[in-house]
């Protein structure tokens, strides 16, 4: 066996060896149970101990838990597809209105872009106006989300490496540039498990637009495919294969009972295996799993001030779905899920990339979110669930500050705005700032690995051990790199 | 304040210690003042502990890019990209430039106030003043930290070791073994005091043997025949049978799939197609059930296209080597990267990292930013391996017509050369050549990259034979074909010059999904004219063309032109234009080659290719090509005056000759994606893997753990050639470990060395190294027979174990270390999905052609989503057949751990997870293959007995046991007394035949 002393981590347990017992070690759900049924699992190599095949390198700890207690538990991303403009938003920059109109690289070192054709500086066409107790300034495209100001940490020095959305998208959501490593919300979910026995830990609620990239944003990589994404809709059943095809619940009920007894003889044919018996269990969780997942979607029975809050009575479609979509995560973060990300709904005239019609692709896109983000900050608030949730606000990258043609604003990687709240962040802070155009990051440039060390750090995890081996590497959300950004804790 | 007043001086008496007279006194002193002293200690050292040492000091948890700030001489030595500081020079100094932002971004975490910048620059202009005595801590450890010694690493670890024929091992139970290698199982489990587990039941093995042999459960009639079989050779005849069925490379070819990270499209932002993918699966298939020897495989994967005897298909007699090679483009590509070297570098990386995981179970690319961390491969071996892709291109070649008309094209060559002889002996023709015209001003003339006048042979580089065996040369000879009456004309310059013999050429790609791009509709394949590849010095390409047709530049090898950018790098060229200008002023710095592709139907002629676009050195040329034009006609038209009559009969000799050998070009052809040799370079080493910090040149070779230290001999071109024979070497150790080591992992369910693709430090160790070495000594003097090294592994013993242990067994070897039984294997989602269509009887059993489009749910959305769904059932074909899309994976296969494609994965993940149960609970799929079998099982006119045993037959491959038999008859209690089939008894059956899909023993192998 390994030894446990090589384990910083008190959580530390040996891999259990029967059934019984690894459901009862277990209880944290899916993640977890599936893990533990690969270690068990002699096809899977890894899970064989290193330490009995001569490696002298220990093996990544999958499912370790937490490396140091928090209290955040779960994990909102609202991912602001196609890169929200920063000086739009919540960096305002008072020297585009003073230089509006004139040409950028007489002002400053302008850097190649997607689509290489720069236009002149371009002021924002939205007043700023500060708020709360923080008196943070927040664009008029954010009315509602303004009123939560005081919970926000700002991050107003995010960089990435990548000016192409799939590129930055893939670096947003897993760390790597390239395409099939495991998403965010898969790596959070290898690290702790899920706390919830019948819904995925890692769901994803589409709104309508699959980020640049495909699925791919929330796939497993290397990972099992326990962690994978679930894509869940905000409407109709939630999730593929979870109805029932029988004409009748007791129809399906008989035929699982069938399943049941003759599964049971399978040891005949096999002997004891723990990957046969985790497998029929599995049957237990998919059956728990198909009654949870309608009750999870049912937001019709909450109370009318909820939905209003949300926006779900909004008069524009886009804020309705996307209200639904942060209800619906809302609820299933009190069922115990581990990590949710909303993708946005589709406004008509594109996602956040208004590389022409800043002012009304940007209206849209706020407008559909706006009411609903506020909705979600203030319903966990008075639930006391803001605590224990991480949300984060981030788009792949932000925008120029001088204009793509005559009215948009092309992809800018070098500084951009991204924010978090809850999950024992430090409300009402401003972190790092860009410089007087908001083009680039020049105080406390924050990367895309810093954002993930502190998501996991924040969620009790330290992202320097929580490694998972692949291709001969110890593989991490943040690669070989990633500070946590200490600025903005609570 | 002393600091202070210093610092004021400087700037009101910048001429007292001016650079100029400053600089040389101080450049090589190392003894400093007791002022600068204090200065540095005042003023820089605090700068550097607080904005640097955390990552470029002793106290580094992790030294950054090589490089320490913590002595000055580890300042003057520098790191990865050089020294830190020239002492007295500002601009040559690195540290200077990344705290101004300048070169690199130093403190990455904010640039440093504009005082404390000058604080360093002073700094530096002062030389740099250093306390003498104190060199810092740390440096020991550190030194060995940084050391990186490929000679020891080697000799330490297993791998890297010759292979070894051992000895078989002795044994106590002389009985067990049928097998040699049962030897090396049973010495160890005696050793351990652990008794093998009893032989399969013969219904197990059966079933066995099917599925890891083809991946599909036999057919009743199948099942019998085995089952009634009692000779002593019944299971050799029946593993002969089934290495023989064509199912075999199906089963086989989506193990190999798995490890070149096989797709159909390039996933990214839209998803465009992986053009004519298939063919290279369909390849795959064919050389499996052919049981093509593995060094052939092998050299056709690293360098089809090169070699001498290509193989041919036994039936259609096409080149079947080069389709190999299209396992190299198989991986992601952008369509309008910003950073375009930087894209070619993650491209190479991964083409690189899935070569050396697939052939030889290393990870090469861990060597990309650093020494491998952990195992005997430098950077240097990294970027060495990179060159033989720099010298390499892509392209669709079509692949059927390649023999054929390279014959041809040979063929043609001699024959018009033999008639520009008869011309030349017969007009004693003053020979004009280009050395009789008025130079080109050195200059102007050094502007000009390639010239086809005076090209190499080696340089004159073509995708196809459309541009002739060479360029076509001032004053020669050549038949003319464009007029009603051929007639022997003489060249007026001297040009590549595509040749009209060769028009109407036609590639046939798949329809596909998404398949435009800039690039697609142009007709290229097989037609190209390619340029030896320069460095873009001036934003200007200017070309000397004639005809029309296209030029494309193709930069840093990008291809898949869609989308805002690089759009300038293809230019058409109108027959009435002279000149082609290219504007790559984006690209100065890169890497570029030009491809010249005529129009359908059309001629196009090169001349030559120059940097810049100078008005002299077109008038030059022009004015050289007027002259070369004069005397050529003059020289041509007293040819025609004096023989006129024997030029005529000449000129119809050859166009008849020519003529019949016109009429065996192949013209229609299918095309695939292949390699070709580019111009043989060398690849720069990029530091820390940074593709904008190139630093010396790497020449090409294998890894040096392998093949040492001497250079690889390249002839010329790519040498990919040369490089497969070292993968193929018998004293390579990896190459022939790793693929025995693959076939008993598919086999056993686990590999001896259980880490496929990584036999380095961090992978695991072999459990029987013996057993191993043995496997890889047969293999290799057995010829390499893939099936022939299945077939001794499933005779062995060892593998005909039951799949229980003992009690005893789960005590001594609880993780079966030691092979004490042959464990269960879940089925991968491939073979999950093929079983239901067999039992259902719904297979089609159709071979080959473009993938089945894959069947969209309304959970599968995103930027380039294929316009139409693809049938629930994927036609019944075998899933190895259904499209492979990156964005829009199958999440039927998702769920049970298909690999998504980016690199080698030769062990798939075996997961549990809720997904697998509601699949097979309510997918449509599902329960329609339950329906359809349930149909045909209440269309027989029998009892229910029968029914359900015959059922368990064809799922489970096994009789019901009497309690099974009770349990269903139970279940299906509710049906007819009669035998009509009605809806309910089929709704019923389906229930049953559903329930046995959802049973454990359907998804797992005995």
């Amino acid at each position: 066996m390994m030894n446990p002393k090589m384990y910083p981590c008190q959580r530390y347990q040996s891999p259990p060896t029967t059934r019984r017992e690894m459901l009862h070690r277990c209880g944290s759900g899916f993640g977890a149970l599936a893990l533990a049924a690969l270690r068990l699992d002699p096809a899977f190599g890894d899970g064989v101990t290193a330490n009995q095949l001569g490696s002298p390198l220990e093996l990544g700890r999958a499912g370790h838990g937490p490396h140091h207690s928090v209290k955040a538990k779960n994990v909102i991303f609202l991912y602001m597809d196609g890169g929200p403009s920063q000086m739009d938003t919540f960096d305002p920059k008072p020297a585009l209105d003073k230089y509006d109109g004139q040409d950028p690289s007489k002002l400053f070192n302008v850097e190649p872009t997607q689509f290489n054709n720069n236009g002149n500086v371009l002021a924002s066409p939205w007043k700023f106006q500060q708020h709360g107790k923080s008196g943070i300034p927040v664009s008029e495209l954010f009315p509602h989300v303004a009123t939560c100001v005081d919970e926000l940490a700002i991050i107003r020095s995010m960089v990435s490496e990548f000016p192409e959305h799939t590129f930055a998208n893939y670096f947003l959501h897993t760390g790597s540039g390239l395409q099939g490593r495991p998403s965010m919300g898969a790596w959070v979910n290898y690290g702790l498990g899920s706390e919830c026995q019948n819904l995925p830990g890692f769901v994803v609620i589409n709104g309508g637009l699959i980020p640049p990239g495909g699925l791919d944003c929330f796939g497993s990589g290397f990972l099992p495919a326990s962690y994978q994404g679930s894509v869940f809709k905000p409407s109709g059943s939630g999730v593929a294969n979870i109805e029932r095809t029988e004409p009748t619940a007791n129809n399906q009920l008989r035929k699982m009972d069938l399943i049941s007894s003759l599964d049971e003889l399978a040891v005949d044919q096999f002997g004891k295996h723990d990957s046969i018996e985790s497998a029929i269990h599995n049957y237990e969780l998919a059956y728990a799993m198909q009654m949870a997942v309608p009750e999870v979607m049912s937001i019709k029975d909450e109370p009318a001030h909820i939905k209003e809050m949300y926006g779900i009575e909004s008069e524009y479609q886009p804020t309705r779905t996307y209200g639904a979509q942060c209800l619906i995560a809302r609820r299933m973060i009190e069922k115990g899920v581990r990590f949710i990300e909303l993708t946005c709904p589709n406004v008509g005239s594109d996602r956040w990339d208004q590389h022409s019609n800043l002012k009304k692709g940007h209206e849209d896109n706020a407008k559909a979110v706006d009411q609903p983000i506020a909705g979600l900050l203030k319903d966990l608030r008075q639930r006391g669930l803001l605590d224990e949730t991480l949300v984060v606000w981030a788009g792949e990258f932000g925008r120029t500050p001088f204009a793509q043609g005559k009215n948009g604003r092309d992809h800018n990687p070098f500084g951009f705005t991204v924010w978090m709240a809850g999950g024992g962040v430090k409300p009402g802070t401003i972190y790092g700032a860009t410089d007087e155009w908001g083009y680039k990051a020049i105080e406390n440039r924050t990367e895309i690995h810093d954002l993930h060390a502190t998501i996991l750090h924040l969620m009790g995890v330290d992202h320097t051990r929580s490694t998972f081996r692949f291709g001969g590497r110890d593989m991490r959300l943040t690669d070989v790199k990633g500070h946590v950004i200490q600025g903005i804790l609570g | 304040m002393f600091s202070q007043s210093l610092f004021w001086m400087r700037l009101v008496f910048p001429c007292l210690i001016g650079l100029a007279a400053f600089q040389p006194a101080i450049a090589d002193r190392s003894l400093s003042t007791t002022e600068e002293v204090e200065f540095f200690e005042k003023r820089v050292r605090p700068l550097l502990v607080e904005h640097c040492y955390s990552c470029h000091s002793g106290k580094a948890e992790k030294l950054q890019a090589g490089l320490r700030l913590d002595s000055r001489v580890a300042l003057l030595k520098g790191g990865e990209s050089g020294p830190a500081i020239v002492p007295g020079d500002l601009e040559k100094s690195l540290l200077i430039g990344s705290v101004r932002y300048d070169s690199y971004e130093m403190p990455p975490k904010g640039k440093l106030p504009a005082e404390s910048i000058e604080v360093l620059e002073r700094w530096v202009e002062m030389g740099a003043p250093w306390p003498d005595s104190l060199e810092p801590s740390g440096s020991e450890p550190d030194a060995a930290r940084l050391q990186f010694d490929l000679q020891k690493r080697k000799s330490e670890h297993w791998a890297w070791q010759p292979v070894q024929s051992p000895a078989i091992p002795n044994v106590i139970d002389k009985a067990w073994p049928k097998s040699e290698l049962d030897f090396f199982i049973l010495a160890k489990l005696e050793e351990a005091n652990l008794h093998p587990a009893a032989d399969a039941e013969k219904t197990a093995l059966l079933r066995r043997l099917y599925l890891d042999l083809i991946g599909l459960p036999p057919t009743l009639e199948q099942a019998k025949q085995f089952l009634d079989d009692n000779s002593a050779k019944a299971t050799e005849a029946l593993v002969d049978e089934l290495l023989a069925s064509p199912r075999f490379g199906e089963r086989w070819g989506r193990h190999w799939l798995d490890l070149v990270r096989y797709a159909e499209s390039r996933g990214h932002e839209f998803d465009h197609d992986v053009n004519n993918a298939f063919q290279y699966r369909d390849y795959v298939i064919r050389a499996l059930n052919e049981d093509v020897p593995y060094d052939q495989f092998v050299s056709e994967h690293i360098a089809g296209d090169l070699l001498e005897q290509p193989r041919l298909h036994p039936d259609q007699g096409f080149n079947e080597s080069i389709l190999g090679t299209g396992f190299w483009f198989l991986g992601e590509w952008v369509h309008s990267p910003v950073d375009i070297r930087k894209d070619e570098s993650d491209r190479f990386d991964n083409m690189i990292d899935v070569m050396s995981k697939t052939f030889l179970g290393v990870t090469v690319a861990c060597a990309r930013c650093h020494d491998h961390k952990f195992d005997a491969i430098s950077t240097a071996d990294y970027y060495s391996l990179s060159g033989f892709l720099q010298s390499s291109d892509y392209r669709q070649v079509p692949f059927e017509s390649l023999q054929q008309n390279r014959r041809v094209s040979n063929e043609l060559a001699t024959l018009d050369s033999k008639y520009r002889k008869i011309v030349d002996e017969l007009t004693h023709s003053k020979q004009i050549s280009q050395k009789d015209l008025r130079p080109i001003e050195p200059k102007l003339a050094s502007q000009i990259i390639v010239d086809y006048s005076t090209i190499i042979s080696s340089d004159y580089i073509q995708d196809g034979f459309v541009f002739g065996a060479k360029p076509r040369l001032l004053g020669e000879a050549y038949l003319d074909q464009d007029g009603n009456e051929p007639t022997v004309r003489f060249a007026t310059t001297s040009a590549a010059v595509s040749d009209p013999f060769w028009n109407g050429l036609e590639g046939v790609s798949e329809k596909g999904v998404h398949t435009k791009n800039a690039l697609s509709d142009l007709p290229r394949p097989g037609r190209i004219l390619r340029t030896p590849t320069f460095e873009v010095t001036d934003g200007t390409i200017m070309c000397r063309v004639q005809g029309e047709g296209h030029v494309v530049a193709c930069v840093d090898s990008h291809r898949l032109i869609a989308g805002p950018l690089h759009g300038d790098t293809i230019k058409p060229i109108k027959p009435d234009v002279e000149w082609i200008e290219l504007k790559l002023g984006r690209y100065v710095g890169h890497r570029v080659h030009l491809e010249f592709t005529p129009a359908e139907g059309k001629q196009l002629e090169v001349a030559f290719v120059a940097q810049g676009n100078s008005r002299e050195l077109r008038e030059q040329w022009m004015a050289r090509e007027k002259e070369a034009e004069a005397a050529v006609s003059e020289v041509a038209s007293a040819a025609h005056t004096e023989y006129g009559e024997r030029l005529k009969a000449l000129a119809a000799a050859w166009w008849s000759e020519r003529a019949a050998l016109q009429s065996k070009v192949m013209r229609r052809s299918h095309l695939a994606m292949a390699m070709m040799d580019g111009t043989g370079e060398d690849d720069h080493v990029l530091i820390r893997g940074n593709s904008s910090k190139p630093g010396k040149l790497e020449p090409r070779h294998f890894l040096t753990a392998v093949a040492g230290e001497q250079p690889m001999s390249i002839q010329s071109g790519s040498g990919r050639l040369e490089l497969a024979r070292q993968i193929n070497s018998a004293t390579n150790p990896l190459t022939h470990r790793a693929i025995v080591n693959r076939i008993w992992h598919h086999l056993m369910g686990r590999g001896i060395v259980p880490t496929t693709d990584d036999f380095g430090v961090l992978g695991q160790r072999p459990t029987h190294p013996e057993l191993l070495d043995y496997l890889a000594t047969t293999f290799l003097k057995d010829g390499q027979s893939l099936k022939r090294m299945i077939r001794t592994i499933v005779l062995s013993r060892t593998y005909q174990m039951s799949s229980k242990s003992s009690s005893q067994g789960f005590d001594l070897d609880p993780k079966n270390l030691l092979w004490h039984y042959r464990p269960p294997k879940r089925l991968e989602g491939e073979t999950i999905r093929d079983s239901l269509l067999k039992v259902s009887g719904q297979l089609n059993e159709s071979m080959y052609g473009p993938p089945v489009p894959v069947h969209l749910t309304s959970f599968m959305d995103g930027r380039g989503r294929p316009k139409e769904s693809g049938p629930l059932d994927g036609g019944g074909r075998r899933s190895i057949y259904l499209a492979v899309r990156r964005n829009f994976l199958s999440p039927f296969m998702l769920a049970f751990d298909t690999p998504s494609p980016f690199s080698t994965m030769g062990r798939r993940n075996v997961s549990n997870v809720p997904a697998q149960a509601l699949i097979l609970m309510n997918d449509p799929f599902v329960v329609d293959q339950a329906k359809k079998w349930a149909d045909q099982i209440v269309a027989q006119p029998t009892s229910v007995d029968a029914r359900i045993d015959q059922m368990y037959r064809a799922a489970l491959t096994r009789q019901p046991s009497e309690r099974e038999m009770k349990i269903a008859t139970e279940f299906l209690s509710r049906l007819p007394e009669t035998d009509t089939p009605s809806d309910t008894a089929v709704l019923l059956w389906a229930d049953f035949a559903h329930a046995l899909f959802n049973t454990k023993e359907f998804i797992f192998v005995p």
